[in-house]
């Protein structure tokens, strides 16, 4: 092996692994950006008009609000816009006015309270031990003791605090909430090895916790200080409707009161109390927008939901399977189509993400043999969990399927394939898992942590064999069970009860309950240890062979396919780049990424390779060039690489005609410009 | 049983801090507007009943703390409260008796419809996220900020003052006797026709907002995508695998929304004179009557934490982990 990687600047290498503060801090920026969602634009612009109104209100008020006049109760009109109340004072300005007074104490309240939150949640997230205990206790009381009656009474000793003894009052009451989530979040970010090492270098706690870890609580602490301005403004409106507002001041909910006093709606004079309502409701939306939108930011589903919105349209015609399987014949060759089980041809998936499409799974082709195990090896994030999931047709929001088809073989002389792609709803719902099943890379998120394994293991049986009997259902689950190794008496247990080998195998289980002909299994053993992870493989051998289901197991450790799987597909990048025989793969890999892959794994049985990634880390999938996407990680690269896609084409001789490689390496009109020796798979190996 | 049981530790726990908050309060704050109140009430009182309150607010003297805090609780172990000063000379604890049936029959129908409906219609608008439902979502959050007494007022104009379709204010027409007959029940019912609905609307959009989160965020889990896959029937997926797991934290949480709730029943009562608790405490506010608030504050903390228990019992029946302590 004398052409290696060439090598890459260090620096380059090291950015997917900087550290976590600065990772953070820049995930937080790049945040900021997608914020700026409808609804927390909608929110700042309300909020930042009520901001205005609160600063310019008392200047630009018509009348003196505490002045009476002899116009009282008098509707709209032009000369009182918002008419004038009981003793003839006018609305409008009251409540101009007011603005200041309600939004002031809001504010001011919910920055004390988030400061007095912030304080006891650091600390008891990052001190730990008996603090934490007390703490938490301490708050977990003021969360289940209601806010508003404790105000109340609180304020009823301090009747002429005035906007003070509101702020105090309020913040006392209001905290709790908002500093269990912190503590929580604190929680979490002590683990973080970072501020574990600033604590060994014996820095101050008072500097761990303000230092190290408030910048990263930022958009916690954030979104917990808009709630609690909602809550302050809330509580001051229902303070200052009882009265307790101190009554000197104009505030929105002090206009409620005297409206109230006034008994105003049995007079129909709505103008009086129906303008400060809204302000404060009006308010508070903006601050539940505002939000709302932070919770996206947090919470990558709930913006897929609302791409999801965006895309339904787009995506509601099944994609068009007029693609031509361009393929058609051709990894076939020597297979007759009899052998073929599934047939997926030019696949491609794309998320639709606010910045820009996601291209997972780019054109995808290749055909599932009756009975075989066909790998798909390929580096993290090269989207064999999306093609997974599509092929399931399962993916999930934002994930569009946009084109190719998938074809299904159920028997062998059937004429006719199935189009997994456009069939409807009720023969899909027969398909699923009775023809084909899946295994997911993670068995604790693959299984509902609130129903027990019998429960998950019949619930198939229950649609997919309306007729069987509860006792057949419950002992064929316990069959299922047995088959991978685990006790029946484990079917009354949850999933929490077990172990992550055993959920693991429970997932395997379920997969085979109905016999699928297909079973695809992502990562089925990453999670696991390696003692672990040899028995469940040796398990599945021996299962598909009494089986005899066909696999599609992703893995990103392409070692493991050598031994395990009948043929290999590498991804790349959203493609396959290489497919072929897993044996021929091993012996002569001919894409300089599997090489590269190869390179990853100590080989047992091989000379010693040197154990190291392929430097340099995969192109960004929203913008790829129109050249290889290998190609700046490439030793290998020609000139005509960065120019257009290699396309996956068979391979030169020697190697097999069923092998079948995208890259120029292996392109016939290349040839004359390489030297013979250099290319991988021609060059012998030894 | 051991998570049942640190529960009930907890809220006892809990319950002390409230009585023990309700002990210091008068003691720390500045001024005793209860000592004004004594001595205006100087000679129509007993002297138990004067050394009582004078306890009870710290105003004795001569007595250490820890001394009037052991008497204090032996006071409230045997259910004495004071003495009302709005109803005086009654005692709290008759006069909040007589209150709190309304307000556990109005707030608690009105809780139950309302996290029924709003959970219900969340796991809907979860469930079909991304559709024309969504357009529900701005205004349920404006719904979510209008404070209640606010609603209180709106539905009074409306439906009291316009409409003339219910009444507005009491728990029940004067010509009634309360007990149990059919004129008493219709009229109870019709008057808490515009509070109830009140209290549901205010509530509801909160429960429809953290469901159709929730939702939409254990829709995104594997186990979910493997119901799927799985060919169940739509409706067991969305119950079984959505909605089961959806609602957790929604129960867990119940003390932070139950707390909301209450505090805004309380302006709600207040606005429609209802006869509960809520309305009680704005009369004793109103009327510095310091016994009485804060007996009313002790009663309303207690009834939370009752509810928080059943809500932590209804928990444990939803999620296995809790059950077994773990979480
Ligand atoms: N919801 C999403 N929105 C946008 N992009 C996504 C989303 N989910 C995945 N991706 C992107 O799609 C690409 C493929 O992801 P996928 O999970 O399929 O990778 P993978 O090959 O299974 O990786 P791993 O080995 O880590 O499981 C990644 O680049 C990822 O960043
Ligand atoms: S096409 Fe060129 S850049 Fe891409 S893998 Fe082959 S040699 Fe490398
Ligand atoms: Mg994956």
């Amino acid at each position: 092996m004398t052409a290696v990687f060439q090598p890459t600047d260090p620096a380059q290498a090291t950015t997917a692994a900087a550290t976590p503060a600065a990772s953070l801090s820049s995930r937080l920026w790049v945040n900021t950006r997608g914020m700026l969602t409808p609804s927390v634009i909608a929110g700042l612009a309300i909020l930042g008009l009520f901001v205005v109104i609160a600063i310019i209100g008392p200047y630009i008020a018509p009348d003196d609000p505490s002045a009476t006049t002899a116009a009282i109760l008098q509707g709209p009109s032009l000369h009182h816009l918002l008419g004038t109340t009981q003793t003839g004072q006018d609305v409008l300005s009251e409540l101009l006015v007011g603005t200041r007074a309600s939004m002031l104490v809001a504010f001011l309240a919910g920055a004390v309270a988030t400061a007095l939150a912030v304080l006891i949640g650091t600390a008891s997230g990052l001190i730990g031990g008996l603090a934490d205990e007390l703490l938490s206790v301490l708050t977990n009381i003021f969360l289940v003791i209601p806010a508003l009656p404790l105000a109340i009474v609180l304020a009823a000793y301090i009747p002429n605090g005035g906007e003070i003894a509101l702020v105090i009052v309020i913040s006392a009451t209001g905290w709790s909430w908002s500093a269990r989530v912190i503590r929580v979040q604190a929680l979490s970010l002590r683990k973080r090895d970072y501020v574990l090492a600033a604590r060994a270098s014996g820095e101050s706690r008072m500097r761990l916790i303000f230092v190290d870890t408030v910048p990263d609580l930022l958009p916690v602490i954030a979104i917990q200080f808009l709630s609690l301005v909602l809550f302050a403004i809330l509580t001051e409106a229902g303070l200052a409707f009882l009265g307790l507002g101190g009554t000197g001041s104009w505030s929105w909910g002090n206009m409620l009161y005297w409206a109230s006093e006034d008994t105003a709606w049995s007079q129909g004079a709505w103008w009086w109390f129906v303008p400060p309502g809204l302000c404060i409701a009006l308010v508070g939306t903006s601050l539940a927008l505002i939000n709302f939108g932070a919770d996206e930011v947090l919470n990558p589903r709930l913006r897929s939901a609302r791409i999801a919105r965006s895309n339904r349209a787009s995506a509601a015609e099944p994609p068009s399977s007029a693609a031509g399987p361009e393929l058609g014949a051709g990894p076939a060759a020597g297979d007759s189509d009899a052998d073929v089980l599934l047939e997926v041809r030019n696949f491609t998936v794309t998320y639709r993400t606010d910045d820009g499409a996601v291209r997972a799974v780019r054109d995808v082709s290749f055909d599932l043999h009756r009975g075989e195990v066909l790998g798909i090896a390929g580096e993290s994030g090269c989207g064999k969990t999306t093609l997974a999931y599509a092929i399931c047709q399962i993916q999930r929001p934002p994930a569009v399927i946009e084109g190719g088809s998938l074809l299904y073989r159920p028997r062998a002389d059937a004429a006719a394939p199935v189009d997994l792609l456009t069939m409807t709803a009720e023969d899909r719902s027969k398909y699923r898992w009775e023809e084909m099943a899946v295994v997911f890379q993670s068995a604790m998120n693959s299984l509902n942590p609130v129903i027990d394994v019998q429960n998950q293991l019949t619930d198939s049986l229950t649609s997919h064999r309306p007729d069987w009997t509860k006792q057949e259902r419950n002992a064929r689950a316990a069959e299922v069970l047995a088959m991978v190794g685990i006790s029946g008496s484990r079917l009354h247990s949850y999933p929490h009860e077990l172990s992550g080998g055993m959920r693991q195998r429970v997932a395997i289980a379920m997969a085979l309950v109905l016999e699928p002909s297909i079973v695809i299994m992502d990562e089925p053993t990453t999670a696991l240890d390696v003692v672990v992870q040899r028995e469940i493989i040796e398990q599945l051998t021996e299962l598909r062979h009494a089986l005899k289901f066909s696999v599609i197991f992703i893995t990103h450790d392409l070692s493991l396919l050598f031994e395990f799987a009948d043929r290999i597909a590498v991804m790349y990048a959203g493609s396959i780049v290489e497919l072929g025989k897993a044996d021929r793969l091993y012996r002569q890999p001919a894409h300089p990424y599997t090489l590269g892959l190869g390179t990853c794994f100590p080989n047992v049985s091989g000379p010693l390779k040197t154990v190291r990634g392929i430097p340099g880390s995969p192109p960004d999938l929203r913008s790829l060039p129109d050249a290889c996407p290998f190609e700046p990680r490439c030793g290998y690269r020609l000139p005509v690489c960065g120019t257009r896609q290699p396309q996956l084409t068979f391979g030169r001789p020697p190697l097999h005609d069923q092998t079948l490689v995208a890259c120029f390496l292996h392109d016939p009109e290349q040839a004359a410009s390489l030297p013979a020796g250099l290319i991988p798979g021609q060059a012998s190996n030894a | 049983m051991r998570y049942y049981a640190r529960r009930v530790g907890f809220y006892l726990l809990a319950a002390w801090a409230a009585i023990t908050i309700n002990f210091l309060l008068p003691r720390l704050m500045p001024g005793n507007p209860v000592e004004v109140l004594l001595a205006r009430l100087k000679g129509h009182l007993s002297p138990q009943a004067t050394n009582a309150l004078e306890i009870q607010f710290g105003l004795a003297h001569h007595t250490s703390l820890v001394h009037e805090y052991v008497s204090y609780l032996n006071q409230l172990a045997h259910g004495q409260l004071g003495i009302s000063i709005t109803y005086f000379p009654t005692p709290v604890s008759t006069v909040i008796g007589e209150a709190l049936p309304w307000t556990v029959f109005l707030v608690g129908f009105a809780t139950i419809i309302s996290f029924i409906v709003g959970t219900l219609l969340g796991i809907i608008v979860g469930w079909k996220r991304g559709s024309r439902l969504d357009v529900l979502l701005p205004a349920t959050t404006f719904l979510s900020a209008v404070p209640y007494f606010w609603l209180a007022l709106l539905a009074v104009l409306l439906f009291g003052y316009v409409l003339k379709w219910f009444p507005t204010s009491g728990g029940f027409g004067l010509t009634d006797t309360i007990g149990f007959n059919l004129p008493f029940i219709e009229s109870a019912i019709s008057h808490a026709v515009l509070p109830a609905v009140t209290i549901i609307l205010a509530s509801i959009a909160g429960w429809v907002l953290s469901m159709r989160n929730m939702m939409v965020t254990v829709l995104g889990e594997d186990y979910v995508a493997l119901a799927e896959a799985k060919g169940l029937p739509r409706r067991r997926i969305i119950m079984t695998y959505g909605a089961r797991n959806a609602i957790l934290p929604n129960v867990a949480n119940f003390a932070l929304s139950l707390g909301f709730i209450v505090s805004g029943a309380i302006l709600t009562e207040a606005v429609f004179a209802y006869p509960g608790i809520g309305y009680l405490l704005f009369e004793a506010v109103s009327n510095e009557d310091f016994p009485l608030a804060q007996a009313i504050f002790l009663v309303i903390t207690i009834a939370v934490l009752v509810a928080n228990l059943l809500a932590d019992v209804v928990y444990g029946m939803l999620d296995p982990r809790a059950r077994q302590g773990e979480a």
